[in-house]
């Protein structure tokens, strides 16, 4: 099943590389050890043999001349006493004196052991471990007779231990030689259970690679039908919202034609505003929860907020849902963008309203939160949490209701948008949005907003639209491009409304070439996204460049390209925009121009 | 002077001294089987003794001149002593024996075995080499009691021994082995 391969192993691991050298180094080593202690055992014992010998021999000589007196005078017992006393020495086995005849004079000799019964001639003799000596003994140069001495090389203990010592020696010395191929062959058997187990773990790599690649094409493919499907939902709830709103706002100018009553006019202005308002509220609430949409933050009290979307609330919820709010004074001040609140707050009780079939209370409360340190959330913070008394949610419901075209509801009464606004809002403005709910018992959204570092402003009081008093034109001369006739020529209504004299241009190629003909215009107020080679914000640096001073304000639907004017420093009006919002965004331009232009001059 | 003590001591003690003499005599002759035996064992001694004996140089005319046995007086050993000595050679010198019925001065002997004649007492050949360098021997079996000379061989558990005068060989210049000391059964110092 699996090839062994160990030299490409080796050059894989590397201390592999280094091992095999130390190992026949170890072996040698241990080799050449036990050769060296056998040798020198051999060595020793061999000096040992020699100085034994030499000893033994002189034991000989030392008794044959102790003896000689002995042997004159026949002193069996003298010389009885000198073999004894050699017997002390356990190397001696066996000595004997014999007279000049050769006949046994005396003997000595260990149990078991015997001497010759003749004397022998004069020799050294090894048999095997025993040295046999043989030494004349003479007197003044007379043969007196000569000794028999018999010795062990080495007493067999000792050679036994001598012996057991080299043999712990090589035991150990093939101990080591066993523990390193012992080592060794573990060290491969390891290497190849490493080398399978790598190879099985770079095929089940390989399955598990093959598997992701289909699991992505298959959320490809799912998330591409997801996407479908939101859009064709999306679709859906906008599209009904879209011909709700264009209903109201064509039967209610269809209408106008129709009827001279200047109260009923007002009321059918008044219906079509509110749907236009609403339209623009809707592509507003797609942006957001794309996060396209600048947010214009302010420092704003979240009290004075709630008491002044009180009205709008009470106008979008039904007449059996009452709103309760509780707010505590000294609310500290947070930095987000009200009309994005305003939304949010909307999409929630609308959500709450929907819950709450057979009508309720929707308790909207807030309340500081000094000192929270959850989760990325650091800080003081600023609690706002609306309670209803609905059917409630499942955990696996309530888990996805951020989720950007999750909806409980039917095709066409819900774009699933509305609480991802609330998601994409507060996330937006640092905060975070937590859903609490269970079923049958209502449901609980928390918003957390950061605590702003300045306090708010003193909001003027909101005047009716219809009162606020338009800044005046004064006949300023405004340059207006853009490529739409039909927005082009509602622009061109709004400013000779505002008391500007317009003149348009279909383009920033057309734009420019007027203005370097006519010094005369005031004011440049130029679409951004424009076909042709030119887009707005080209055209204002152009203008920047050659016309210093003159103040272009851009307009857009589109929040990329806000976002882009942003970074340029330059004036956005995002469409779709009113009149007084037109005329303040001009004049301050036109103010900025001439604070500009005075202070180069 | 001498004779006078000697010849008392000799009557004083003439019984006792006979039958000591006759039972040692009794005893070596059961113990060896034969009177030739024993002096054949003397015989072997008389030679083997000059092993054991330094002579001071002047006693020899040369380094290898002979080494003389000589027996002064009655001989007991016969041919054991001529046979025994044949061809033996002690430090390079050969051994000669001689017979001398009485004691002389300067007779050349480096060994004199006094057994006393009819001619010439025992005592009397010992007086006469007394000083000189000659290692006397005496056979105490023989005479006990008497002058003993330098070495006296005595019969000790069926054994021949010897008995040491040791101030004597002093006084004679003779150097003797310690091991011939070790094997005295008796020395006089």
């Amino acid at each position: 099943m699996t090839l062994v391969r160990p030299a490409r192993f080796f050059d894989f691991i590397p201390f592999q590389r280094g091992w095999e050298p130390i190992r026949v180094a170890a072996i040698a080593s241990a080799i050449l050890l036990v050769a060296a202690g056998l040798s020198l055992t051999g060595y020793s014992a061999q000096i040992e043999r020699s100085e034994r010998a030499e000893q033994a021999q002189a034991q000989a000589r030392i008794l044959a001349a102790s003896v000689s007196g002995e042997l004159a005078f026949d002193d069996v017992r003298g010389a009885r006493d000198y073999l004894n006393a050699l017997l002390a020495n356990p190397a001696v086995e066996g000595a004997a004196v014999y007279d000049s005849s050769g006949r046994l004079f005396a003997q000595g000799a260990r149990p078991g052991q015997t001497v010759p019964a003749r004397g022998l001639s004069r020799r050294n003799l090894f048999e095997g471990s025993h040295l046999i000596i043989v030494t004349p003994v003479t007197q003044a140069g007379v043969a007196m007779g000569s000794v028999y001495l018999r010795t062990a090389i080495e007493p067999a203990g000792r050679r036994l231990a001598r012996y057991a010592g080299v043999a712990l020696l090589a035991a150990f010395a093939a101990l080591v030689i066993f523990v390193l191929a012992a080592a060794h062959g573990a060290l491969s058997r390891a290497n190849h259970a490493l080398e399978d187990r790598a190879e099985d773990l770079a095929a089940a790599n390989l399955a598990l690679t093959r598997e992701m690649e289909e699991r992505a094409k298959a959320e490809e493919a799912l998330r591409q039908g997801q996407k479908m499907e939101a859009l064709g939902k999306l679709t859906g709830g906008v599209a009904h919202d879209f011909n709700n709103l264009l209903m109201v706002a064509s039967g209610g100018l269809e209408l106008l034609d129709r009827t001279e009553n200047p109260e009923r006019r007002r009321k059918l202005k008044d219906g079509i505003r509110e749907a236009v308002d609403r339209g623009a509220r809707l592509t507003r609430q797609l942006l957001a929860f794309s996060r396209r949409s600048p947010l214009h933050a302010e420092v704003v009290d979240l009290g004075t907020r709630l008491d002044g979307i009180r009205v709008l609330l009470d106008r979008s919820l039904r007449e059996d849902i009452s709103v309760r709010i509780v707010r505590p004074t000294g609310l500290w001040p947070v930095e987000i963008d009200p009309g994005e609140f305003d939304v949010a707050l909307l999409n929630i009780a609308v959500n709450a309203r929907d819950a709450m079939p057979k009508g309720g209370e929707i308790k909207i409360s807030a309340r500081n939160m000094p000192a929270v340190d959850k989760d990325d959330l650091v800080g003081d913070f600023v609690e706002l949490s609306i309670t209803d008394q609905g059917e409630g949610m499942a955990p696996d419901v309530a888990a996805q209701v951020f989720e950007p075209f999750f909806t409980t509801k039917a095709v066409g009464q819900g774009t699933g948008l509305g609480l991802s606004q609330v998601y994409g809002f507060v996330r937006a403005s640092g905060g975070q949005a937590s859903v609490e709910s269970r079923l049958g018992e209502g449901t609980t959204l928390t918003l957390l907003f950061p605590r702003a570092a300045r306090a708010a402003p003193r909001a003027p009081a909101t005047a009716p639209r219809a009162a606020a008093p338009l800044p005046e034109g004064k006949d300023r001369r405004i340059l207006l491009v853009d490529d739409d006739d039909s927005v082009a020529s509602a622009v061109e209504a709004m400013l000779e409304e505002l008391g500007y004299q317009v003149v348009r241009a279909a383009d920033a190629g057309e734009a420019l070439t007027t203005l370097d003909q006519d010094q005369g215009f005031d004011i440049v107020l130029s679409d951004m996204v424009m076909p042709g080679e030119m887009g707005g914000i080209d055209l204002a640096r152009e203008i920047a460049r050659r016309h210093q001073g003159l103040p272009v304000v851009l307009s857009t639907g589109y929040s990329d390209a806000a976002a882009i004017a942003v970074r340029e420093r330059v004036r956005l009006l995002t469409k779709p925009y009113r009149l007084d919002s037109l005329a303040a965004e001009l004049d301050a331009a036109v103010a900025e121009g001439e604070l500009k232009r005075s202070a180069t001059a | 002077m001498f004779r006078g003590v000697d010849t008392g001591r000799v009557g004083k003690s003439a019984w006792a001294t006979a039958a000591v003499t006759v039972a040692v005599l009794c005893l070596a002759s059961s113990a060896l089987a034969e009177p030739s035996l024993e002096y054949a064992v003397k015989a072997a001694y008389l030679y083997k003794l000059a092993a054991f004996v330094d002579w001071p140089p002047s006693s020899f005319e040369g380094p290898s001149s002979p080494l003389h046995i000589c027996i002064i007086g009655d001989d007991p050993f016969k041919t054991t002593l001529d046979q025994a000595v044949a061809g033996v050679s002690i430090a390079g010198r050969p051994v000669q024996v001689a017979r001398h019925d009485a004691a002389q001065p300067n007779m050349g002997c480096q060994i004199a075995y006094v057994a006393g004649s009819p001619a010439q007492s025992r005592a009397d050949a010992l007086r006469v080499l007394k000083g000189e360098a000659v290692l006397t021997v005496t056979d105490q079996g023989r005479d006990p009691g008497a002058e003993q000379g330098i070495v006296s061989f005595v019969l000790k558990d069926n054994r021949v021994r010897f008995e040491i005068d040791q101030r004597e060989a002093i006084d004679d210049h003779l150097a003797l082995s310690g091991k011939l000391l070790s094997l005295a059964l008796e020395v006089r110092r």
